[in-house]
């Protein structure tokens, strides 16, 4: 077969044997590529940079295990700089699997970072239909939850002191939420909007050119664009951890596939003009 | 306003909420279907009123909740209770769909035929996770319990989900290669705007403008990838949206009014 044809017509085991070996080495090199740290990562970090200590931030965690490669190091990003500015931060998820993977991160870095549950942190754990939840939640927050991820009472100040003064949306500094869907929308209507607290959002990459609407209207602070956006983030926050190999991984792939997509279009076009100039069908 | 209750009283209120549910669920088996359709499109119209009433009637400053300053109206104070019970009622849809499931694979497990097996599978993993999950999650739970919800949550759920979503990058790889061509004028800006948005999200596409001064700040791939996003890509995805949030209301509007036909209110 004519190599134009070839390059047209790579069979698609080639390219998955490709793409899994440009995802893959990178985790076993050490390869440390620039990053430019984009605005809207900038203004999230310097949100939560200003934030006194001791001031409430919720965490929206609405993912799971599917896109654990963009919002676990997310994730970890965000609750390791609340840590760090001793915040106190709450877990609130509409997924069912959230309540479990946040829960492991936040154990992990506050041992790390000396954060004790119940003090610093708490899991309120998973909740069904957002809508007429936050409705009630943004009047009555101790109402409405009522129990943590554990079913403990969440009024029992003695064990957990973190809720003390915890009484509406206005006491909310801060609200990011981490998804791979659109709930942020449901924040910024009933929590953002109705309340006027801050609002930043860590969607998954494919999620952002959506999110730029939110963003660039003012009803949302910042943003945490998927994986390269927890890469720069990590890098504000002087961490050096697996996100930037993953990150790397992910800049391997799409380098993989502008490749591909280049190669086929110059062997298309190239193998026109041959058959143009042959006198043959363009 | 609707304190939760424990112990026996619990049990009371539970056993007469479902005596009185299927003692109503019995009466409307009972009514002519004109009847039916009638009072649940009252229904419907009534708990759509609820907070259309409270979000259009004119507010005034009042004590909401532990809120001095809070502003609101005679309808305000039952947000909170109604926050509570709503989403018990929308867990019971969640019910609902898992006795149409058992009732869909039933039938088609007690048909053995060929596809029989992926029925019986579902039984297995829907009720071995649930009881394994439930028996992990009690006070006094064995350590074999606990082990066989960490095996089964986080050594075969998540990395099912993971793998599920990881073979999408396969297809999407195999899928841009053989469909972005440049077979027309739309086809090539499309192709060069997503090379550009592509290289923009990377650090190696980046790399590749680096050498730019500063001067020159606005021809980095990144720079540019940020114009396309806020200037041409958020101003198109906004009027998508705005449409769909017509629409939404338009369908709303439908449902809650009764007007709508079909599943919703006929048989």
């Amino acid at each position: 077969m004519h190599i134009l044809r070839i390059l047209q017509t790579v069979d698609r085991r080639v390219l998955y044997v490709l793409l899994m070996l440009s995802v893959t080495l990178p985790f076993f090199l050490t390869v440390r590529l620039p990053m430019r740290v984009s605005p809207a990562t900038q203004a999230l970090y310097d949100r939560i940079e200003n934030l006194a200590p001791d001031d409430f931030v919720l965490l929206a965690i609405d993912w799971s295990a599917g896109t654990r490669g963009e919002n676990g190091p997310q994730t970890e990003a965000l609750i390791t700089h609340l840590m760090r500015k001793k915040c106190r931060f709450a877990m609130l998820a509409f997924e069912p699997q959230s309540p479990t993977l946040c829960q492991a991160i936040a154990e992990r870095l506050g041992k790390e970072y000396g954060s004790i549950e119940g003090v610093n942190w708490i899991n309120w754990g998973y909740r069904v239909d957002a809508k007429n939840f936050l409705k009630g939640f943004v009047q009555d927050i101790p109402a409405v939850i009522k129990t943590t991820n554990r079913q403990e009472d969440v009024t029992n100040l003695n064990k957990f002191p973190i809720m003390k003064g915890i009484k509406t949306a206005s006491d909310i500094k801060l609200l990011i939420n981490i998804a791979p869907s659109n709930i942020y929308q449901t924040y910024v209507q009933f929590v953002a909007g109705a309340k006027k607290v801050p609002m930043a959002v860590a969607p998954t990459s494919v999620m952002v050119p959506e999110v730029f609407n939110y963003l660039d209207s003012g009803q949302i602070i910042g943003m945490m664009p998927g994986l390269p956006g927890a890469g720069e983030y990590e890098s504000l926050l002087g961490t050096n951890t697996k996100v930037t190999r993953f990150a790397n991984s992910a800049s391997f792939a799409h380098i993989l596939i502008i490749l591909f997509i280049v190669l086929g279009n110059v062997a298309m076009l190239l193998e026109r003009r041959q058959n143009a100039r042959a006198g043959g069908a363009a | 306003m609707l304190e939760p209750v424990k112990g026996g009283l619990w049990y009371a209120y539970v056993l007469g909420s479902l005596i009185l549910v299927a003692a109503l669920l019995a009466v409307l088996s009972l009514l002519p279907r004109r009847a039916k359709r009638y009072i649940v499109m009252t229904v419907t119209l009534l708990g759509g009123l609820f907070y259309a009433l409270e979000f259009f009637l004119p507010t005034h400053p009042m004590m909401v909740g532990d809120d001095p300053n809070a502003d609101g109206n005679f309808l305000t104070p039952f947000i909170v209770p109604m926050a509570n019970v709503l989403p018990a009622i929308s867990a019971c849809a969640v019910g609902l769909g898992v006795i149409n499931l058992f009732q869909l694979h039933g039938k088609r497990a007690l048909k053995r035929n060929a596809d029989s097996i992926n029925s019986i599978a579902f039984f297995v993993s829907c009720i071995g996770m649930a009881a394994v999950w439930i028996a992990s999650k009690q006070p006094q739970a064995s350590p074999l319990s606990k082990a066989l919800g960490k095996i089964l949550f986080e050594g075969a759920l998540q990395n099912l989900d993971a793998t599920m979503f990881s073979i999408i990058a396969f297809y999407i790889t195999s899928a841009a290669y053989r469909a972005f061509r440049v077979r027309s004028m739309e086809a090539t800006l499309l192709l060069a705007t997503a090379i550009i948005v592509m290289l923009g999200q990377i650090t190696i596409g980046q790399l590749l403008t680096a050498w730019i001064p500063p001067r020159y700040d606005f021809l980095h791939v990144e720079v540019i990838r940020n114009w396309i996003l806020t200037k041409i890509n958020a101003p198109a995805t906004r009027a998508i949206a705005i449409g769909l949030g017509i629409g939404s209301l338009a369908v709303g509007l439908r449902i809650w009014l009764g007007l709508e036909r079909g599943s919703y209110f006929d048989e």
